[in-house]
């Protein structure tokens, strides 16, 4: 089953291989599919100024195959919609610890019929309700709209719709509620959690015997 | 100059925070048919596409359609050769009815169509499909003589539109809290009675069970439909066709 593993700085060493190829996946979604030119590197790999080591991923894992994706970013730092979308989003910028900006959302080509979708939004949820993280900005393309909404997000606009590389795209902040992630899983007929933290390859928590006294 | 566009802004995103008070379907109507004829538009429909065996009337959301317009296009089930729907089912993006393409020549029936319309006053539109997560899902066409239709005003209305399908589709749901499964038997039983009057004592006694149950059967009901209180549940209820009169 496809599960959603949260990488940023304390583990992305255990997730090398899978994370290389999640750089990769990008490259062909983004630039190929989608004909983002900017995003273009020459080693088929798109890497931005946000991922480093402040980005939290979320990708959902078919045993070792990267089958989508998610970036989520601190919204106190420079971030894209800070940096390069401001101007779509008129009615003001939420910036705070408890929100992050949302990115480089994606499904695999093979996967968009599935539920896969369903599960990395529904992991957006559960995870920002685990880390107190309150809202979620995010620069969309118009037709995602009503799919998330259908999904139980709730959508607030931060302006109106804007043409970027020929597709409408609004800049939106979502909010996180219980309620949106029950909606989602009922939507899409998920039960449990899908969410993997695994500890750092040499985190404390792997020197601590996993052992109650 | 920015005025004008930031009255569009403005104007969309009063529409779209005054949508969540709006408590019926028809509200929403009003409500788009007020805002929209601001950019000269007079009519509109939200439709899903009906398959095979359903008949247009089943799938269309809501509407603001001339009546005989309806009535003509449901009879001569247009909706399997209009060029707009066409269009509107593979793609993504908004467009304008004229940028929907037909041949003349060869499709005498989708030209039919779009000359008919005209006579209804439904020269020029505007078209946005929506995509759920199971793919198309339903059509919202606008349309009218005059319309203020340019590169400030579309993404109001673009917007506009996206949030009035997602209230209205809220509104027309049957179970608000999709999961809460539909009433039982004895649910339903107990909220037809209400609506016909009786209290909870005189439902028991009609239907042979005590009062305490009939009142949990009433209070499970309420929890399904989101309903404060028995009366709200009965107009849920009926708002949603799952007791008729």
């Amino acid at each position: 089953m496809t599960k959603i593993h949260v990488i940023d700085r304390t583990n992305r060493d255990s997730y090398q291989e899978v994370l290389d190829q999640y750089f990769r996946l990008r490259y062909e979604v983004f630039v190929n599919e989608r004909g983002w030119r900017d995003l273009k590197h020459l080693d088929g790999r798109e890497i931005d100024a946000y991922d480093n080591d402040e980005a939290i991923y979320l990708l959902a894992l078919d045993g070792e195959r990267v089958v989508g994706g998610q970036r989520l970013y601190p919204t106190v730092l420079p971030h894209m919609l800070s940096e390069v979308f401001s101007h779509m989003a008129p009615r003001g910028l939420p910036r705070a610890q408890h929100v992050m900006e949302w990115t480089r959302y994606f499904v695999v080509k093979e996967r968009r019929m599935g539920r896969a979708d369903c599960r990395l939004l529904a992991a957006i949820q559960q995870f920002c309700l685990e880390e107190g993280i309150t809202e979620v900005t995010a620069v969309v393309e118009m037709w995602w709209l009503p799919r998330w909404q259908q999904a139980g997000f709730k959508v607030k606009p931060l302006g109106l719709p804007m043409v970027i590389e020929g597709q409408p795209c609004i800049a939106a902040s979502v909010g996180i509620s219980q309620d949106s992630l029950d909606r989602v899983c009922t939507l899409a007929g998920l039960r449990g959690s899908a969410l993997v933290r695994n500890p750092p390859l040499n985190g404390p928590l792997n020197r601590v015997p996993h052992v109650a006294a | 100059m920015p005025g004008n566009s930031f009255d569009y802004a403005t104007e969309a995103f009063d529409f779209i925070d005054a949508l969540d008070q709006l408590a019926s379907a028809d509200e929403v109507v009003e409500s788009v048919a007020k805002t929209f004829s601001l950019f000269g538009f007079e009519n509109f429909i939200i439709t899903g596409l009906p398959n095979p065996r359903e008949r247009f009337e089943q799938v269309v959301l809501l509407k603001k359609w001339p009546m005989g317009w309806f009535d003509i296009y449901a009879r001569e089930d247009y909706v399997r050769s209009d060029p707009i729907i066409r269009l509107c089912r593979n793609t993504t993006q908004p467009f304008e009815w004229s940028e929907a393409p037909y041949d003349r020549a060869r499709e005498p029936r989708a030209a039919e169509i779009m000359e008919r319309a005209t006579d209804f006053r439904m020269k020029e539109g505007f078209c946005l499909p929506i995509h759920g997560v199971n793919g198309y899902e339903a059509c919202f066409s606008m349309s009218g003589v005059d319309l203020d239709l340019s590169s400030r005003t579309k993404p109001a209305l673009h917007l506009m539109a996206m949030y009035a399908f997602e209230r209205a589709r809220q509104l027309l749901e049957p179970h608000p809290h999709a999961g809460s499964g539909v009433l039982t038997p004895r649910e339903r039983e107990a909220l037809i009675w209400a609506a016909a009057g009786k209290s909870a004592a005189d439902t028991g006694e009609i239907l042979g069970i005590t009062e305490r149950t009939v009142t949990a059967h009433i209070a499970s009901a309420c929890q399904k439909l989101d309903a404060v209180n028995k009366t709200q549940a009965v107009a849920r209820a009926m708002q949603y066709k799952l007791i008729g009169m």
